[in-house]
């Protein structure tokens, strides 16, 4: 670097710069005295050399060693190590004499009755709201798409219970849906209606749960269905409007095919939620009336942190995880959308 | 001005337009109602006493008492519970925008060996389901002596791959000629990055901002997993605590959940755009 140029120190600074900018990278030249493998080595020098000058260098490293030191401990350590865990009998005591036990934890989780009973109420759980949650946010969002005032104020209301915690909301339900001094129930007296018990009976209180959820998430679905809506060309909009189709033919042969990303990309975003539920049945019926809504990771919370199991608990995790895999992997496979614009 | 002028925003829609909107309306004025009227019991229910509560059959309390609100916050530890939410979720969120920032532009912007491949693998993880991590993360926060600390659920929450993927969507719409015009004026990367880069990214970074805020503020499983003793507790571990603490004493339970959704409701008020675009435009990227 210390070359007797002609340039005095600033302008090569600057020209140094410029070529940075450029991306010109200057080929050391063979020089027939020396060995190839000095050759090399000088040129990896002046590579460094090169790298260690440039400003972005020092900026992307202060950035991203921290980032990777922080991903190896709380991200992908722990994910690498739950493998390992899986086969073992994890002794709390004293972890490094955990001995290797092969599939025992997973034939365990596979051969336990509740694993069998949560595993079902988690698929239930997710089939409910599957066919609650897509006609309903659909209908809101195509209202919402065609009305053309007050559009972002009912969207803001809309989607209010998203943004309220969880326990919170899953408390205010249990207070509303008691079946003696609840107010809806109460309500349904006035009116004279039946009055289910809601969360306190086994038949409908996995129903309840789902009802809930829907209640809750249903904004977060309809604004980005509303979004895709609006995001179709108006064109199409009035080239169908010409040929003067109605309002059924309109959404069933331009929104919904048009819609097919973004109805994909809620498809999976619920999917892998519902798989997950936890706060919910913990919070309203802590898996019960017995175990009508007892979920799967509601299992896994409690092999690990009540019965201190941590080995079942990761392989129940595992399983977890490939069908969560398997799942996102065949639906974008089989529902890519067959249109787009 | 002349794109403006050619489309009159003020023209006088024809009735049958506006006829065929009263459907929609009227539907979507029920869909409003259904989510407020919740909240609106649960605030009413708040200023009951019990009595009235389990025999009242009117909207509005008889008798508004504020004892559930004093209740809740002498007798079950509230306060420090709302203080330990509160530094958790900002110092999360604060920490958090910046590294998603900040590795978005590097992400977007440099070229270095491996970048790509780097970047799959982090998108990766965000397939992976928590429960896989539950136990080992729980460990490793065990090992660092942060079990049943603040710390334990601030540091797990310092990086965040979808904020990443998030901001490094955003940042490469930068124009790259502005930051090599900043860089040939001597502009070093730290000073493009905070006077450049930040400012023209508030936007996507104010929504990623409010997205970790309600997302720290609900947090539920890892929290009750890393905290045990009361002083440590945060707000929804205090909140679903009332449910065995004072059983069917539903007055109490509104009054907490009350006091849990303000902050949130406040953040709302003031960035419900940011929200609704937020999420709007995540679903159009992807």
């Amino acid at each position: 670097m210390h070359g007797t140029s002609g340039l005095s120190e600033r302008s090569r600074s600057v020209a140094d710069k410029e070529r940075l900018v450029a991306g010109v990278v200057d080929i050391p030249r063979a020089e027939p005295w020396r060995s190839g493998g000095a050759i090399a080595l000088a040129r990896i020098r002046r590579a460094v050399q090169k790298a260690l000058h440039k400003p972005q260098f020092w900026f992307g490293l202060a950035v991203l060693v921290p980032s990777l030191i922080w991903y190896a401990v709380f991200s992908f350590g722990p994910i690498l190590q739950a493998f390992p865990m899986a086969f073992r009998y994890y002794k709390i005591v004293d972890p490094a004499h955990s001995p290797w036990v092969g599939f025992d934890n997973f034939r365990f989780v596979l051969g336990d009755q509740l694993l069998r009973i949560s595993a079902k109420n988690t698929v239930t759980w997710a089939v409910l709201a599957f066919t609650l949650m897509l006609p309903l946010s659909l209908f809101v969002s195509v209202c919402l798409a065609n009305v053309s005032r007050g559009r972002n104020l009912y969207q803001a209301v809309i989607f209010l219970p998203v943004v309220v915690s969880l326990v919170a909301v899953s408390l205010l339900f249990r207070m509303i849906l008691d079946p003696e001094i609840g107010q809806v129930n109460r309500l349904l007296a006035m009116l004279s209606l039946p009055q289910p018990r809601w969360l306190s009976d086994t038949r409908t209180a996995l129903l309840t749960c789902v009802l809930i959820g829907t209640w809750k998430g249903l904004g977060f679905h309809v604004v980005i269905l509303t979004a895709g809506i609006l995001n179709i060309p108006a064109e199409i909009y009035d080239a169908a409007l010409v040929d003067g189709v109605n309002e059924w033919q309109r959404f069933r042969h331009i929104t919904l095919p048009l819609l097919g990303h973004t109805l994909l990309l809620i498809t999976v975003l619920l999917a892998i939620g519902c798989l997950q539920e936890f706060t919910a049945p913990f919070v309203l019926t802590e898996g019960g009336p017995g175990t009508a809504t007892y979920t799967y990771n509601m299992f896994i919370y409690k092999e690990a942190f009540q019965q201190m199991r941590f080995g079942i608990a990761t392989a129940a995790a595992l399983l977890q995880f490939a069908v969560i895999l398997v799942i996102t992997v065949l639906q974008l496979k089989l529902l890519r959308p067959q249109w787009s614009y | 001005m002349e794109v403006a002028s050619a489309r009159p925003g003020r023209r006088r829609r024809p009735l049958s337009t506006t006829l065929a909107q009263i459907g929609p309306h009227v539907a979507l004025i029920l869909c409003c109602c259904s989510s407020i009227v919740p909240f609106l019991w649960m605030f009413m229910a708040s200023f009951r006493n019990y009595k009235e509560l389990v025999t009242s059959r009117s909207f509005f309390p008889q008798v508004w008492t504020l004892k559930n609100y004093q209740d809740i916050i002498l007798r079950v530890n509230f306060p420090v519970a709302f203080k330990n939410s509160v530094v958790a979720a900002i110092s999360v969120t604060v920490v958090m925008v910046l590294t998603s920032s900040a590795l978005g532009f590097v992400f977007a912007k440099y070229r270095f060996w491996g970048k790509e491949q780097l970047f799959t693998i982090l998108l990766s993880t965000m397939m992976v389901p928590f429960a896989v991590v539950l136990v080992p993360l729980y460990l490793t926060v065990a090992r660092l002596g942060l079990v049943n600390q603040l710390g334990g659920i601030i540091v797990t929450g310092f990086w965040s791959t979808f904020g990443v993927f998030m901001m490094r969507q955003f940042m490469e719409t930068i124009p790259t000629e502005i930051i090599d015009a900043a860089r040939i004026d001597g502009a070093g990367e730290p000073r493009i990055f905070f006077t450049i880069v930040i400012p023209m990214a508030s936007a996507p970074m104010a929504a990623l901002a409010t997205f970790g805020f309600m997302d720290n503020w609900d947090s539920f499983l890892w929290p009750l997993v890393v905290l045990n003793s009361p002083n440590k507790q945060t707000v929804p571990l205090i909140i679903a605590g009332l449910r065995s603490l004072y059983w069917t004493r539903y007055e109490l339970w509104a009054a907490g959940s009350m006091l849990s959704v303000v902050p949130i409701m406040a953040v709302y008020a003031f960035a419900s755009q940011y929200f609704i675009r937020g999420i709007a435009m995540s679903g159009l990227k992807a």
